[in-house]
């Protein structure tokens, strides 16, 4: 008797189980989130060497791509919910039959089937599913497009748009231990590497670079208990840079010492600018913020009160 | 092969494997919808019955009940009637002609006002054969018939031997261990009836018609001895069943052991039951006290198990019925906690309903002309009409589950193959003209050297400063790979890693990703 509650129990549980996945496969996806609990993000990788209009396009494309994908698995979602159910109602059969005195397993076994059937299907649909883009993705496009008539006719944007990950342990710079040994992970992601020759003849170079700061998980012996405890990993911030060079085309621009609208300690939109240096015919200078995300218009908003240290040479 | 392909080719394959399960099932035999229901005829309390049989016992051309038990002898007509009933001290049975008249009489061994005696009822008549017989305290009593005639023979709990003629006079005596006679049987020994006697302390002896000893034995504590002729040669096998679960097989001839096998419980029944309907071998079903339940077929003297089942307590009895009468018998077993269990010749179970005590014996018989299973258990005996019911063409119903499980593979199959690929996610725009290209690689070796000057700074170091230059110099062979793709000259400055394929400077003599030595 106690080994058919205990099976019975163990059954019950797998069947719960096979329930919630294939009714979770059903509802729409939930945001998903990381051990360090940020929502997990479409990793995509793009290189740029390409016309605007035909670097917009494509990821344009890309995104329509993924949206295909994910609507053509969201069709079916509730189909391996109801072959679950059609499972369950061939073994009703056996039940039945077993009501009128009579014991048979082909019923059981063939909903066994359509279980398994069930769960093949739910997991080849959840691989349809994609995470969301993240904003840097549209918001790069929308720089591109801002962009995209400044541009020296015929020629490309150059660089990339690193969406992979800001934590992954290729891009861990450099690492440190405190008094305890506890190691803490310091990240540089460059997301964003732009390079543009502008159509004055200026040339423009865009980095956006996301640092931020992990420590790692470690074993700790407890003062009370004496137990060794194991810590989990902790985030402990993150900024980000916005790198930019600016080499004017000495033909038409020089460069002012000086500007009200751009300066060192100046605060544009989520940026303050802390570096700046107008030396060696080129305006190079470093734009921090304390936000993990930066809109589009307020990288575009630097760049446009840094060309105001370019004064127009007269003709 | 296509992504649209894939999934119907295993879907195929899948179905295929499917179906032939299914067609192995139902041809195999193995999808059946059978039961067995049992309808109670009549019921009478008779307690603790220890013999029963259905057999003419009354001379009117119909069968009785005959039961005894510890203290009563009675005959139920094919109604629950009693037509004859008496009660004796300590009485033990047994059925044969010993008067005859060509039909069978019941013999009853028992402790009377003179001492031991035998009764003899013939017709409901009640004769005493004998009397103050020098013998103890009745365990069994059998009628055998020898060549030189019938006698009687009377075991006692100390495992002495009595034989009365017909007349009841002593004709010898013998004595078979120390314990209680537990098995008294006929045995053939080239066509001869000899006398197997064996006790409880496990001495085993084959008698002639004179009491003297053919061959003798002894073994483990015996519970059951029974004596079969099963390849009707002439010469029987004596199966004997331990306390400790020795199952024997002897060849009555001279005691050889044909077959030994240890069950793991105590044997508490041995009969034979025409399983497989098979005219040229023999089966016989053996019951543990634990519950166990083995099916044996013996052929040619050759025993092989067919099967094995359980009960959830003592097989108390055992009895061969062929319930829906399709020329092979079922086992019906019937144990200590009230179960009765009707046994397949496949070895599939079917319960019968369930009695409120454990079951002493089962049989089977016509009473007013019909077929009946008659289960006497703790308090009653009870007449029983069994049905089997089957329903028809049940076999084939894998094949249908196997035709919907192969629907739903299909359906999804189908499904899946609709769903277009997840596009690639590491992706390339690139222009392919000349000017595009230059500018393109000036700017990742632009980028490689920010990436040095940050290593010299400190600011990247160790993997993150590797796989950054990694991508890049990949990137960068892609770049001089879309030259020459495009048919401009190019001068080639990177290398692959022979070993982890990761792109080099072109004059590295070792790799900076794996560390093996470059020869270039």
């Amino acid at each position: 008797m106690e080994a058919i509650v205990c099976g019975g129990g163990i059954l019950l549980i797998v069947v719960l189980i096979v329930f919630f996945y294939l009714l979770n496969t059903a509802r729409k996806r939930v945001t998903e989130t990381n051990s360090l609990g940020k929502k997990q993000l479409l990793p995509v990788y793009i290189s740029l060497a390409d016309k605007p209009t035909s670097i917009i396009q494509g990821m344009n494309k890309l995104r329509l791509d993924v949206q295909k994908t994910e609507k053509a698995g969201d069709k079916w979602r509730w189909v391996p919910l109801m072959i679950f159910f059609a499972g369950v109602g061939l073994m009703l059969v056996d039940g039945i039959l077993l009501l009128f005195g009579y014991f048979s397993y082909v019923f059981t076994g063939g909903g066994v089937a359509l279980w398994i059937a069930a769960i093949v299907m739910a997991r080849g649909l959840r691989k349809s599913d994609s995470y969301d883009f993240s904003t840097r993705y549209n918001g790069t496009r929308d720089i591109l497009y801002t962009l995209r008539d400044d541009l020296k006719p015929g020629s490309t944007f150059l660089g990339h748009l690193d969406l992979t990950g800001s934590l992954l342990p290729t891009k861990v710079a450099r690492t440190s231990k405190d008094a305890q040994s506890r190691e803490t992970e310091y990240f540089r992601d460059e997301w964003l590497a732009l390079k543009a020759k502008l159509y004055d003849g200026n040339v423009l170079r865009v980095s956006g670079i996301q640092k931020s700061k992990k420590r790692k998980s470690y074993w700790k012996r407890s003062r009370i208990s004496g137990k060794m405890k194991s810590k989990p990993e902790k985030f402990k911030g993150t900024a980000q840079d916005l790198k930019v060079r600016i080499v004017p085309n000495p033909e038409v621009y020089k460069i002012a010492k000086t500007s009200n609208e751009f300066k060192q300690g100046l605060n544009i939109g989520k940026f303050t600018i802390s570096q700046l240096s107008t030396e060696g015919g080129m305006i190079s200078f470093v734009a921090n913020s304390p936000f993990e995300d930066v809109d589009h218009e307020n990288i575009l908003q630097v760049l446009k009160s840094a060309y105001t240290l370019l004064q127009r040479k007269a003709a | 092969m296509s992504r649209k392909v894939i999934p119907f080719v295993v879907a195929f394959v899948l179905i295929c494997l499917v179906m032939a399960v299914a067609a192995l099932f139902s041809f195999g035999g193995f999808a059946k919808a059978e039961k067995f229901e049992g309808d109670v005829v009549w019921s009478q309390p008779y307690s603790t019955a220890e013999s029963m049989k259905v057999i003419n016992l009354m001379g009117d051309d119909n069968d009785e009940l005959f039961i005894q038990n510890t203290g009563n002898v009675t005959i139920f007509d094919g109604s629950g009637n009693i037509l004859f009933s008496k009660d004796y001290q300590f009485p033990k049975t047994t059925l044969g002609d010993v008067n005859g008249d060509n039909r069978e009489d019941v013999v009853v061994y028992y402790l009377g006002d003179l001492g031991y005696s035998v009764d003899l009822i013939d017709n409901g008549q009640v004769s005493t054969l004998a009397q103050s017989l020098s013998i103890g305290n009745p365990a069994r009593v059998a009628v055998l018939r020898f060549s030189s005639g019938p006698q009687i023979v009377l075991g006692d709990t100390s495992g002495r031997l009595l034989s009365l003629s017909l007349s009841g006079q002593p004709l010898w005596e013998y004595q078979v261990g120390g314990e209680e006679i537990r098995g008294l049987d006929d045995a053939r020994i080239n066509g001869q009836i000899h006398l197997s006697a064996a006790s409880h302390d496990g001495s085993l002896a084959v008698l002639d018609q004179d009491g003297g000893v053919v061959w003798s034995t002894s073994q483990e504590s015996l519970r059951r001895m029974r004596a079969f002729d099963f390849n009707s040669d002439g010469n029987s096998e004596i199966l004997t069943g331990g306390e400790f679960g020795a199952f024997v097989v002897y060849s009555a001839t001279d005691g050889s052991q044909l077959y030994t096998q240890g069950m793991g419980q105590a044997v508490s029944e041995i009969r034979e039951v025409e399983l497989n309907g098979e005219p040229s071998s023999r089966e016989f079903v053996v019951g543990g006290k634990d519950g166990g339940v083995w099916a044996y077929s013996i052929q040619n003297g050759v025993v092989d198990p067919m099967w094995t089942g359980s009960l959830s307590d003592k097989v108390t009895e055992i009895s061969g019925i062929d319930v829906n009468g399709d020329g092979t018998e079922e086992a019906v077993l019937g144990d200590d906690s009230g179960t009765v269990a009707v046994f397949t010749g496949d070895g599939s179970r079917n319960n019968l309903e369930n009695h409120s005590t454990g079951i002493t014996r089962i049989d089977v018989g016509r009473l007013n002309g019909e077929r009946y299973v008659v289960i006497a258990d703790y308090t009653n005996v009870q007449v029983n009409k069994v049905n089997f019911n089957s329903i028809p063409g049940f076999q084939y119903t894998p094949l249908i589950v196997g035709i919907i499980v192969s629907a739903a593979i299909l359906i999804i199959a189908a499904i899946l193959a609709s769903i277009p690929k997840k596009p690639e996610l590491k992706v390339s725009f690139q222009d392919k003209s000349k000017e595009s290209l230059e500018a393109e690689r000036r700017m990742l070796k632009e980028s490689i050297a920010d990436v040095e000057r940050l290593r010299k700074s400190g600011e990247v170091t160790g993997d993150a400063y590797l796989a950054r230059l990694k991508r890049l110099r990949a990137d960068l062979a892609d770049n001089e790979a879309a030259f020459k793709a495009a048919g401009f000259p190019i001068k080639v400055e990177t290398i692959q890693c022979p070993n982890c394929g990761g792109t080099l400077e072109l004059g590295m003599d070792k790799c900076e990703y794996c560390g093996q030595v470059l020869l270039s």
